[in-house]
């Protein structure tokens, strides 16, 4: 059965539901990447994004009708399902700061930066870029999926009310916090060299 | 938030909510401009501001190296299997539970009859003139009686002789059916009949099957003698 590009979601998932394997490929693809993104911006771990894209597709191979097409979109939902496995895997597993993980794609995302550099500044940008990392990972989780979705993601605020199924307002305030938080951290490592220095 | 001549003034406290989005849109609404504003009064918002763009950028270096990060193959590849498996189990498992609601229906069916039949049997009682419907188009009307009072029915079944073709059944399943016919209508039956009898009017007793058809028969003394 032929695929077309702009089949909406639920017409596929009717299709997958009925043993259509190439239709649960498609919505698979479409999918997996943002899910997969938000996983392990959330968690800092590949492994552990792995299994909750896994865990969320799953349940759309077993359970397909949990997926109700008048309360909302399917990228939504699958949103939704993975932020729950999300939360739980932070809940019951201690922070895992695996700052050398940045996914299989993502370790040579800048190869022409990286040519331009000394050692001496690309330590240093890495070492900077790792406490930044850290210091979302720090965040709690429901301000650090505000600041995922909208600064490192760069949805709007509305595409990230969307996907979190929540007002926008809660959102800005979310985002705001999460920024402040994030100043507060970064402001005070940036001053922990100067002090060290300024003693000696 | 305060507003002068239709334009708003911003304090820190809402600079701080309101005017970090400052860069990051294009739009230039009163609530933007008014937070340029307060930027150009407070030195330190706008060192806070300077603070935050410089902050945004790393989040998006950090947001552009995993930005094409996708699941590896081997999720695909399991979740394919998962839904192999789930849709090939299904239609075997539909399958099996039709078969089952179809086989207790059909059990059901065949219980409901037998024991229909068997309260059907029960209410017919040892002599029914139901007996005597199934061979009614045989029965001639004797003279002094009415149609309706011809047949009587009763379960005595001694001294018969079994009708050509006929298979010898249980005798309590059968009903004995006194009729009167012409003589002419045994030949039907099987029997042979003397053609210068064949018009005489004779009582006969017929021992009548549980499917309704007649087994055997019984001449009674007047009818003997007529056929001879």
């Amino acid at each position: 059965m032929q695929i077309e590009l702009n089949e909406r979601d639920d017409a596929l998932l009717k299709r997958s539901a009925k043993g259509d394997e190439r239709a649960f490929a498609e919505l698979y693809r479409r999918h997996q990447p943002p899910l997969y993104r938000f996983a392990v911006r959330m968690t800092g771990s590949t492994w552990a994004a792995e299994e909750i894209v896994q865990d969320v597709f799953m349940m759309l191979v077993r359970e397909p009708k949990k997926f109700d097409a008048e309360r909302g979109t399917l990228g939504a939902f699958l949103y939704g399902v993975a932020r729950n496995r999300i939360m739980k895997h932070l809940e019951r597993t201690p922070r895992d700061f695996s700052l050398d993980e940045s996914g299989e794609a993502g370790r040579d995302s800048h190869p022409q930066l990286q040519e331009q550099m000394t050692p001496a500044r690309w330590a240093e940008l890495r070492e900077r870029r790792e406490q930044v990392r850290a210091a979302v990972l720090e965040l709690p989780p429901e301000f650090r999926e505000a600041v995922v979705l909208c600064e490192l993601e760069e949805m709007s605020y509305d595409e990230a009310a969307r996907s979190l199924n929540c007002p926008v307002g809660t959102i800005r305030s979310r985002l705001h916090r999460g920024r402040a938080l994030l100043l507060a951290k970064l402001e005070m490592l940036r001053e922990v060299p100067k002090r060290a220095n300024a003693s000696r | 938030m305060k507003e002068f001549a239709g334009e708003m003034s911003m304090n820190c406290e809402e600079f701080a909510t309101a005017g970090l989005d400052l860069g990051a849109t294009s739009e230039d609404s009163p609530l933007l401009r008014a937070a340029r504003e307060h930027m150009c009064e407070c030195s330190h918002c706008a060192l806070l501001h300077e603070n935050w763009l410089a902050l945004r950028e790393e989040l998006r270096v950090l947001g552009a190296e995993t930005s094409g990060a996708e699941a590896p193959s081997r999720v695909e590849m399991r979740l394919r299997e998962e839904f192999r498996a789930q849709h090939k189990t299904l239609p075997s498992r539909r399958r099996a539970i039709v078969l089952t609601w179809g086989l207790a229906a059909a059990a059901t069916l065949v219980v409901g009859i037998t024991w229909a039949n068997r309260h059907l049997h029960v209410g017919q009682g040892p002599s029914t003139t139901s007996a005597t419907n199934v061979v009614s188009p045989q029965v001639a009307p004797a003279a002094g009686t009415n149609a309706g009072e011809v047949l009587v029915a009763s379960n005595n079944s001694g001294d018969f002789t079994f009708l050509p073709d006929s298979v010898p059944m249980n005798s309590e399943d059968a009903t004995v059916v006194h009729v009167q016919m012409q003589r002419a209508a045994l030949g039907a039956l099987g029997l042979t009949v003397n053609e210068e009898h064949a018009g005489d009017w004779i009582q006969v007793d017929l021992l009548v099957g549980d499917d309704g058809l007649p087994q055997a028969v019984r001449l009674p003394e007047s009818g003997t003698q007529t056929t001879n």
